[in-house]
């Protein structure tokens, strides 16, 4: 990375970090957070990957990895990876014109909301659960997706469907016209899934779907969610590391302990081992990395974070002790969210398994 | 040094590997005597010297002089090419050498730099049967005479010593002085009289450590490095010299052969003629195995990196050792499962490897020696608490 880059970065850093708050710690407590959106708008934090013709600030992934990763460290209720990360890298892939253009500006300035309707169990898109249909008044879609990412609080619903001549995206508004979107409420407060059942809903616009760009989209989403669950990891760290500096037992501080010492070194191992991975995805979604060598990057590193971060969490939880274990410490919100990281668009052994297949000698499956 | 230079020196150390690593020195190195693991060595170390790959971490007025990037080349080229390691050579260029360019006269440089690359052999005597991984608790004494130390006292653990021309001495000049000060940094003539050595058979069955007795051997005084007295600083120069580089080509060798053989050893059907690797739960363990690999080469990358730019971090070295360490066990471990009883029949690991041979069972009981020696786990783990971290220290430790 150059020096340019990683200046640009910790500005960044700084800004989200601005918005989104602290973590919290044993001692202050936590309850979630809603995402200031207005001032995700204001910082330009919504539009990072959006053209700078509509708005936004024509970067690439690696700066939304940046926010992403604050996110994590202080999670808040908000759709910025349904609406900001993957709606939006959705309509990147889709060819320019004004109902695009128009959404994107829209993303970027905050004032509408979307979401790619992806089912978060997809580790391979098996093509599309929706249809479309011409009508006289214009298009239609019907179909079903379940699991979807912030599809209760968004404006627009963007649909891979099966069209006349292909796969194709299409756009739906989310105002009950033929369509139903439920929410379904998780162990974890910070995320929002639904499903989304649509059925002769009208169809806005509509673009072809490139070959394997779904399956990019997943490999997006897979790499989002891990650069969350490290900053999950790096905030109870941190967190724990505090704490055990001022807890007191045995007329010493716990920190003082070596169980609680070594255990901790642990946890700073196993962060700097999923930093790494991390990393390397994102560097490889962010660039143009072959397909076959980002997929094996993104595989490294949301099977290992989504499981070290689950390690972490509940680490954290224990060497709190009994305050870990209330409501008031906010510890366990994040422990639930890396046990939902870890599910999302993949589970560690999905993805150790689609990594082998990729070594020589490796059987097919 | 931009990328197309070092893509240019990485051609040329290919070039050199392809020309220069003898194809059967695994053969030639199996069930070798100590002459013939000597003999080779010294050839070995030779031959690199000769190329300009034997000191690369050096200063170029030394013989060195290789950037970063180049180092980085040089040590992933020699794993991809499976060259030996030159083992007999390490404590001399790496320990000896730190110690020689960070603290000693310019007389001891001039003595000793330009003879480790002509062969000279060294030894490290610092642990010793009560000073472990409390090495401030060292109690062999050197009691000053005039022009001379005489030194008194038993050392354990040193590698290679049997062999060794010179040995790096920690002794105390000061019985009175609290326990990390009164310590004195001496460089040892193995030929001097007094001195015996005693090799130690260890686990694998190799017996590569040993044991030294001290009876009044006399050191000059000229041989001192640094003030008397304050040798406890130092030796902080000789343990560093061990991490960062050293980890980065075992983690490349590690990578390279280890996890190729593993893949190997997991496609090789089994007594019922299924293949270890058409098991899910083999897969499993070779994806972790193979993404901590990759973790863990992007560690080493980065911590030589932040060390070339003076960033390092107090825990740096640590983090990477345990990961290392406690990688190659868990990987050894896991090739000793698969490779099952016939594993066992496997005695014949080759001298001059890396610490993966392919002689699982072997490989598995050698891991103790990175685990256990230059820190144990244990001690990394506290040093990452303490210095990475910022935990309070054990109250009850006296160690100042």
């Amino acid at each position: 990375m150059t020096g340019g880059l990683s200046e640009f970065h910790e500005e960044l850093r700084a800004v989200a970090r601005k918005i989104v708050g602290r973590p919290p710690s044993a001692l202050g407590g936590l309850e979630p957070q809603i995402l200031d959106w207005g001032a995700l708008a204001d910082a330009g934090l919504l539009g990072l990957e959006v053209p700078e013709g509509l708005g936004g600030a024509g970067a690439t992934f690696a700066e939304v990895a940046v926010v992403l990763h604050e996110l994590g460290r202080a999670p808040g209720v908000g759709p910025y990876l349904g609406s900001t990360v993957l709606a939006t890298a959705a309509l990147l892939l889709s060819d320019p014109g004004p109902a695009r253009d128009e959404l994107l500006a829209e993303l970027a300035v905050g004032t509408k909301m979307a979401t790619l309707v992806l089912d978060a169990r997809t580790t391979r898109w098996d093509g599309p659960t929706f249809s479309v249909a011409p009508t006289a008044n214009g298009a239609t879609v019907a179909g079903r997706a379940e699991w979807v990412l912030d599809a209760a609080g968004a404006d627009r619903l963007l649909c891979p469907a099966q069209g006349a001549s292909g796969p194709v995206l299409v756009e739906v508004a989310n105002t009950g016209d033929g369509l139903v979107v439920e929410d379904r409420p998780l162990a974890d407060g910070t995320r929002r899934v639904g499903s989304v059942a649509a059925e002769g809903s009208p169809v806005l616009a509509g673009w072809p779907l490139p070959p394997g760009a779904v399956d990019d989209l997943v490999d997006l989403a897979a790499t989002a969610v891990a650069c969350d669950s490290l900053g999950l990891m790096e905030a109870m760290l941190e967190a724990t590391v505090a704490f055990a500096k001022v807890r007191h037992q045995f007329g010493r501080p716990i920190g003082s302990f070596q169980a609680v010492q070594h255990a901790c070194a642990d946890m700073l191992v196993t962060v700097e081992v999923s930093r790494a991975l991390v990393a390397q995805a994102v560097d490889a979604v962010a660039s143009d990395t072959p397909a076959e060598e980002r997929r094996a990057s993104v595989s490294r590193a949301k099977s290992h974070v989504g499981a070290a971060a689950v390690e972490v969490c509940g680490k954290a939880v224990q060497l709190h002790g009994g305050i870990g274990y209330t409501w008031e410490s906010g510890i366990h919100a994040y422990l639930k969210r890396a046990t939902l990281n870890r599910a999302l668009f993949g589970s560690p052994i999905e993805h150790r398994r689609r990594l082998v297949r990729a070594l020589p000698g490796s059987p097919p499956c | 040094m931009s990328s197309r230079d070092v893509t240019a020196f990485r051609s040329e150390v290919r070039r050199w590997c392809a020309e220069h690593v003898p194809a059967d020195w695994r053969v030639r190195q199996t069930r070798a005597s100590d002459e013939a693991y000597v003999e080779f060595q010294r050839w070995w170390f030779q031959e690199l010297r000769h190329a300009g790959y034997a000191v690369p971490h050096w200063p170029k007025a030394w013989g060195g002089g290789m950037s970063t990037a180049e180092q980085v080349a040089l040590y992933q080229e020699l794993a991809a090419h499976d060259a030996p390691r030159p083992t007999l050579a390490f404590v001399a260029v790496h320990h000896a050498a730190a110690t020689l360019l960070e603290a000693g006269s310019e007389e001891q440089q001039l003595r000793h730099l330009p003879a480790i690359l002509d062969g000279e052999i060294w030894a490290q005597g610092f642990s010793e049967p009560e000073a472990g991984s409390d090495l401030a608790n060292l109690r062999t004494r050197a009691a000053r005479h005039g022009d001379v130390y005489v030194v008194n006292g038993q050392k354990l653990w040193a590698s290679g010593a049997q062999h060794a021309d010179w040995c790096l001495l920690l002794a105390r000049t000061d019985p009175d002085a609290p326990k990390r000060h009164g310590i004195s940094y001496l460089l040892m003539d193995m030929r001097s009289p007094g001195i015996d050595v005693r090799p130690v058979r260890q686990a694998t069955g190799e017996s590569e450590f040993c044991e030294i007795f001290l009876e009044d051997v006399e050191i000059p005084v000229a041989n001192r490095v640094g003030p008397e007295h304050e040798g406890w600083a130092v030796a902080q120069a000789t343990l560093n010299a061990e991490r960062g580089m050293t980890v980065l080509e075992l983690a490349e060798r590690l990578w390279q052969a280890g996890f190729r053989w593993l893949l190997e050893l997991c496609s090789i059907p089994g007594p019922g003629g299924s293949r270890p690797i058409d098991d899910m739960v083999v897969v499993d363990h070779l994806a972790r195995f193979e993404s901590q690999l990759v973790a863990l080469r992007a560690m080493c990358a980065t911590t030589v990196q932040r060390h070339d730019e003076g960033r390092s971090g107090p825990a740096d070295a640590s983090v990477v050792k345990l990961f290392y360490s406690e990688l190659l066990q868990r990987m050894t471990d896991f090739g000793a499962e698969i490779a099952g009883v016939a594993g066992h029949a496997r005695t014949d690991k080759p001298r001059s490897s890396g610490w993966e041979s392919g002689a699982w069972v072997l490989d598995f009981i050698g891991s103790w020696e990175w685990t256990i020696p230059g820190g144990t786990s244990e001690i990394q783990r506290t040093i990452i608490a303490e210095r990475g971290l910022g935990l309070p220290r054990e109250p009850a430790r006296q160690d100042r």
